[in-house]
């Protein structure tokens, strides 16, 4: 099959540059990328960057949700799929769980988005285990499928529960209050915007910490041969359960987030199909490398809301995309690094 | 002098009805070079298999310093001191030979998430004493020019040493090699006959799977020989060389003979 990838590799270019630059460069690369990125809920309302507007839902709403949620999700999926190569396909559950702990906790015990959130993830967390320790001993396919029933599971029991209120789903979960000299109102969207980016950075920090180290080169080997990988000594079911765990984690927090951003919450929200989608930014960005999902998500999630004005067709077009990308980059737009580094070098 | 450092008891593999290896009696003494040969389908492999831990046996006992590690899951027995190399090469390709050979020193590390996630300065300690370990290591195997490049990239030969580095990375006190010197040329099986002694001397004790009899009876101190998953002949090269047994099962029974 002809091989179509592109010689000049956009990834590798950026790994160069930023390999020749010392610690100040890289510092205010970042800065002023990370400041770049805050301005963007300004973007629609400046005359060169108005194109971005989005026609329907406010731009500054729709770098919340989709945009924001989904970086946020893609990139904890990432960790389960890209980094240690178990194919999940019901990540959706960790999110409706984080989410109906923030409905249920603050419609019941009045406790704010805060307060909730160390719940929220640390109950992801806990189901992570429980659908790991039996499912991760299984591999491939046969996990794919454990995954995708855990989904469904939790979305069944949500719809049946009376705690979840079935099928009509809780209303009236308050918005978080102010923290930082963020005002959390709706009428202040873009103020949400800088949360999930805060918690992006977080996410994004955590994961490059484990990569160049030990648990980022015991998932790197499980990805690659698992049988080798604990003849060479690695736990290999402690590491998946992990990356597991680590994954529903992320998961769990954007749940919580954008229970109290929409106020409503109900089963059919956390559908397969969303996990598909996420699986898709991840697949679509390139599987495995940080960069790649973020761009490739952010992609998936504007791109329909941006030409949400031609209706019907806007799914057709969003799909004509996903195809034609997936035959020219089959390796997703910016590719997992080809000198995968695992370890620090030079001077720690 | 002879302490027995691993020890196989009465060892018996079924797969449904083969038996794979059946009732092997041997040992490893610390410190010396012993090989295990046979025709092929002899159960070398198998015998890897079942102390790695990677097929249960079905009886019998295996003793590494006088516990058992019948049981212990693949991980553990590479704790406890026993690592292998792999007949066809499995590197973990798409990484660098130095982080090959990392992931394996890792096993003694107690660096968990949460320490890595914060850089503890255990962690950083660790993380230093990795990296300078995989180079010795590589610098031992002869290959540490290549430490950067992924190991899919490698030389055919220096993927075998990188293999037999990764290994030691496990820090063993048995090295397990299955037929290091496949696929190599007389010149190329001489240099790693050097490097297997070499290793010997630097403290290994050394289990051997190979076919090249003259790399055997070259470094070897004891050959433990195989056939139908029976051990046939356990002595000293010179001795199993001219066994009466050894040779049939190798070149079979002289025609006038039977």
């Amino acid at each position: 099959m002809a091989n179509l990838k592109s010689r000049f590799n956009l990834r590798d270019f950026g790994a160069n540059l930023w390999e020749g630059w010392n610690r100040q460069t890289r510092v205010t690369f970042t800065l002023v990328l990370i400041g770049l990125v805050a301005l963007l809920p300004f973007a629609a309302s400046w005359g060169p960057t108005s194109f971005l507007n989005t026609p329907i839902t406010s731009f500054e709403n729709v770098l919340v949700y989709p945009v924001g949620m989904f970086v946020l999700m893609a990139l904890g999926l990432n960790i389960v799929v890209g980094k240690s190569g178990l194919l999940d396909l019901g990540y959706v559950a960790f999110f409706a769980i984080g989410a109906y702990t923030q409905a249920i906790m603050s419609t019941t015990l009045g406790w704010n988005t805060w307060e909730v959130l160390p719940f929220g993830i640390a109950f992801a967390m806990v189901a992570g285990v429980m659908l790991g320790l039996p499912a991760l001993r299984l591999r491939g396919d046969y996990l794919a499928i454990i995954t995708l029933g855990f989904g469904e599971i939790i979305r069944i029991v949500a719809l049946n529960l009376k705690i979840t209120k079935g099928p009509d789903g809780i209303p009236g979960i308050p918005n978080p209050p102010a923290i930082l000299g963020l005002d959390f109102s709706l009428e202040n969207p873009s103020h949400y915007f800088w949360l999930v980016l805060g918690m992006i950075l977080l996410v994004i920090w955590m994961i490059r910490r484990f990569t160049i180290r030990r648990p980022g080169r015991a998932w790197e080997a499980i990805r690659q041969d698992e049988d080798v990988a604990s003849l060479m000594g690695v736990n290999t079911l402690i590491y998946k359960l992990w990356s597991f765990v680590i994954g529903g984690a992320v998961g769990g927090a954007a749940g919580v987030l954008y229970a109290s951003k929409t106020m409503v919450i109900s089963p059919d929200m956390f559908k397969f199909e969303v996990s598909i989608l996420i699986l898709g930014c991840v697949v679509f960005g390139g599987i495995g490398n940080i960069w790649g999902v973020v761009v490739g998500a952010s992609i998936l999630a504007y791109l329909p809301e941006r030409i949400r004005f031609i209706s019907d067709a806007r799914q057709l077009v969003f799909g004509a995309v996903l195809i034609l990308m997936m035959n020219l980059r089959p390796d997703g737009l910016l590719p997992r690094k080809k000198r995968e580094k695992l370890t620090k070098r030079g001077s720690l | 002098m002879s302490e027995k450092v691993l020890e196989l008891k009465q060892v018996t593999i079924k797969f449904g009805g083969v038996t794979a290896l059946d009732s092997v009696d041997f040992h490893v003494n610390r410190g010396e070079i012993c090989a295990l040969i046979g025709p092929n389908g002899a159960g070398k492999t198998t015998v890897f298999n079942v102390i790695t831990g990677v097929y249960p046996a079905t009886s019998g006992e295996i003793l590494f310093k006088e516990k058992s590690i019948l049981g212990l899951k693949k991980h553990q027995v590479t704790k406890t001191g026993l690592a292998r190399t792999f007949q066809n090469v499995r590197l973990f390709g798409e990484m660098t030979a130095l982080d090959n050979v990392i992931v394996a020193t890792d096993v003694h590390k107690r660096t968990g998430l949460v320490r890595a996630l914060f850089g503890t300065p255990l962690n950083r300690r660790e993380e230093r004493s990795g990296s300078e370990r995989a180079h010795e290591l590589l610098k031992l195997v002869g290959i540490d020019h290549r430490s950067d490049q992924l190991a899919k990239n490698l030389p055919y030969g220096d993927q075998r040493r990188l293999e037999i580095a990764r290994a030691l990375g496990t820090e063993p006190e048995v090295l397990l090699l299955d037929e290091p010197a496949a696929g190599f040329n007389p010149a190329e099986k001489v240099e790693l006959a050097d490097l297997i002694k070499k290793i010997r001397d630097t403290g290994y004790t050394i289990l051997l799977i190979e076919h090249d009899m003259s790399l055997i009876m070259g470094i070897s101190d004891r050959v433990v020989v195989l056939d139908f998953g029976q051990k046939i002949a356990d002595d000293l090269p010179t001795i199993v060389q001219n066994d009466p047994r050894v040779i049939e099962a190798y070149l079979g029974v002289p025609a006038d003979a039977s």
